[in-house]
């Protein structure tokens, strides 16, 4: 199509165009989840807490995941991707060196500027602890910032535990109060809770609903049982912060996948308070 | 605005003299079968400036329905390069509804994160809008469309006057331009006979709210159960999406070729009402239900849009009425079957 005048071809720039990052770490969590860190080609990627990249393989496809590292001004940052289809089979097959595009990264962010002061209450399920530790490795990093900071971790089975070397420092941790739960250990010789994270919540004797912020991200079916203890707890809805999935296919507001009546998850979320979505319907 | 003249025989002649030059396409509705649509133009003679509707808007020129957005070599990230096609194109006969649909397309590809893909393809089109000459019975564009919004984007606009003669509007610069070398003449017409000629196809239906009310009336009706009733007859075939001129929702893909030397990141039409197009990883599925993606789809034209742009996004065209084959797409569907129940 050579007769246009517009020159955009050559303009150079695209909002689907990827960049390149390399695999410089890689290590199986679970059976299907796998830890990596990438190294961005030519720049810092730049994210802030709780945002994500569209990640693809030229020829397979692209799909968004969670970003599980702290901001840094570092070109490195981390993830785990859940082997759930073809792309992230394929990525999962990947060695040291290797490359993916990368888009972004997207969406809004934790508030943790405007926490300051606060305590805060991290309740996390499954691979929701993937963009929640970018939050809480920033709180315990920035630790004078925040008072009480408790983190609420349940998964599936002992099996489905990631980041095990973190979950028993934050443990061993005295300025941080760390609790966890399975939904069920049969087989195993699992000694700790035993249950839906919601049994954790009784243990919170000391949380102050009034100075602290909980930051729910976890399986789309937890969040309504969650927020309904929060609010058993003395919760408002300003003060409760979460995470939505969707299918972010785009990432910049247009596909319309990821729609939830007026809001685009991936440029109007995937952060939100809880009170500015609670008349959403779809939502949770 | 400058208003001028041109016989019909002369404007042909100036679109033919377009056609010969080659350095634009020229576009516009020509007839297939018993209906219209919009086509390139091999001479001038197949041009029509009286039709009821197009099958599909003019929006698969700026938004086709298969677009390369990115190539490479197969699994060679460092491959990737962006991929830009566009060429100079002139629409002729385009309805204001659809003009309205193309400004609140431009609206949503351009605001936020800008989409060069579609801005490219807009940057090189003239708009050349007619006013209609035929009633279509689905239509009601009347009731939804700001009559000085088609303005927004076309760059000239056609008025038929009769068989012979037609009244040009001269809107922009690059409408002007075009019209270099054509036989016009200035025009003599009062605002009074113009607004007339303007107005001379009336629709047989309105739509009874406007952008500032729709939103509320259809918020209030969300756990309504007129979704449920029509959406229980939806075939989630996805036509009412297609052929809808404000539906700009889209799937992308990865195509590799046989030799998997080359490969291709492709953007294809998709939509709301396809029973896919909300799963996520995991297979959970948040619009599983044919009513709440029924709803969906309608309340992206009488709420979101209208909340986002201050417009309607439904321009009443009609189209989707017509396509549907469980009758159940129109908005003015919508409204009459609330009106039954209750």
């Amino acid at each position: 199509m050579g007769n246009c005048q517009c020159q955009s071809n050559t303009k150079g720039s695209s909002i689907y165009l990827p960049e390149i990052a390399r695999i410089t770490r890689k290590k199986l969590m679970t059976d299907v989840d796998c830890f990596f860190e990438f190294e961005m080609e030519k720049r810092p990627l730049g994210h802030k807490y709780g945002q994500f990249v569209e990640i693809s393989i030229p020829g397979i496809g692209e799909a968004p995941i969670s970003i599980s590292s702290a901001p840094s001004s570092s070109k490195k940052f981390e993830m785990v991707i859940r082997n759930v289809g073809e792309l992230t089979s394929v990525i999962h097959g990947l060695n040291i060196g290797e490359a993916i595009g990368v888009r972004g990264p997207y969406g809004t962010t934790f508030p943790m500027d405007d926490l300051k002061g606060k305590s805060l209450l991290y309740i996390t399920g499954g691979i929701g602890l993937v963009p929640a530790r970018s939050a809480i490795l920033h709180s315990l990093a920035n630790r004078n910032d925040y008072k009480d900071i408790t983190i609420l971790f349940g998964c599936k089975d002992p099996s489905q535990r990631i980041f095990v070397d973190e979950l028993s420092e934050w443990e061993k941790r005295p300025d941080v109060n760390f609790l966890e739960t399975v939904d069920t250990a049969a087989n195993s010789n699992w000694k700790g809770n035993v249950g839906v994270i919601t049994t954790l919540m009784p243990k919170l004797q000391n949380v102050n609903p009034d100075n602290t912020v909980a930051i729910v991200v976890g399986p789309p079916i937890m969040y309504k049982f969650v927020i309904m203890s929060l609010h058993d707890m003395g919760f408002t809805d300003d003060h409760i912060v979460v995470s939505l999935e969707r299918r972010m296919k785009c990432g910049v507001g247009k596909c319309g996948h990821c729609q939830i009546n007026h809001i685009y998850v991936c440029q109007d979320g995937p952060v939100f308070y809880f009170s500015d979505i609670k008349d959403l319907k779809e939502a949770i | 605005m400058e208003i001028l003249k041109i016989s019909l025989s002369d404007f042909l002649a100036h679109v033919n003299k377009k056609i010969q030059a080659g350095d634009s396409k020229q576009v516009g509705v020509v007839p297939k079968g018993s209906h219209f649509v919009f086509g390139e133009l091999d001479e001038a003679a197949q041009l029509c400036l009286d039709y009821d509707v197009t099958i599909l808007p003019p929006k698969k020129y700026f938004q086709p329905q298969r677009e390369v957005l990115v190539k490479y070599a197969p699994k060679d990230a460092s491959s990737y390069a962006m991929v830009n096609d566009c060429e100079n194109l002139t629409l002729i006969g385009v309805h204001p509804y659809d003009l309205v649909a193309i400004h609140l397309m431009d609206r949503a590809f351009s605001e936020g994160e800008r989409d060069e893909n579609y801005m490219a393809k807009r940057d090189c089109s003239v708009l050349i809008g007619l006013y209609p000459t035929r009633g279509f019975e689905h239509r009601f564009s009347a009731s939804m469309i700001d009559p000085q919004m088609p303005y927004k984007v076309a760059d000239l606009m056609l008025i038929k006057l009769d068989d012979n003669q037609l009244a040009l509007e001269v809107v922009s610069k690059k409408g002007k331009a075009y019209l270099e070398g054509a036989a016009v003449a200035k025009s003599d017409l009062s605002e009074a006979f113009l607004a007339q000629a303007r107005n001379k196809v009336k629709d047989s239906q309105a739509f009874p709210l406007g952008p500032d009310k729709s939103p509320a009336y259809f918020k209030e009706k969300y756990e309504h159960p007129v979704w449920e009733k029509l959406g229980e007859k939806c075939y989630s075939c996805g036509s009412c999406v297609f052929v809808c001129p404000t539906c700009y929702c889209f799937d992308v893909r990865d195509e590799v070729e046989l030799s998997l030397a080359s490969g291709e990141r492709v953007r294809y039409w998709d939509g709301c009402m396809i029973e896919s197009f909300a799963i996520c990883a995991g297979d959970h599925n948040f619009r599983k239900e044919r009513g709440a993606r029924f709803r969906h789809r309608v309340f992206r034209k009488t709420v979101t849009l209208p909340e986002k742009y201050q417009v309607m996004g439904c321009v009443g065209c009609g189209r989707c009425a017509q396509a549907c084959t469980a009758d159940i797409a129109g908005p003015m569907k919508v409204i009459k079957t609330m009106k039954e129940m209750n």
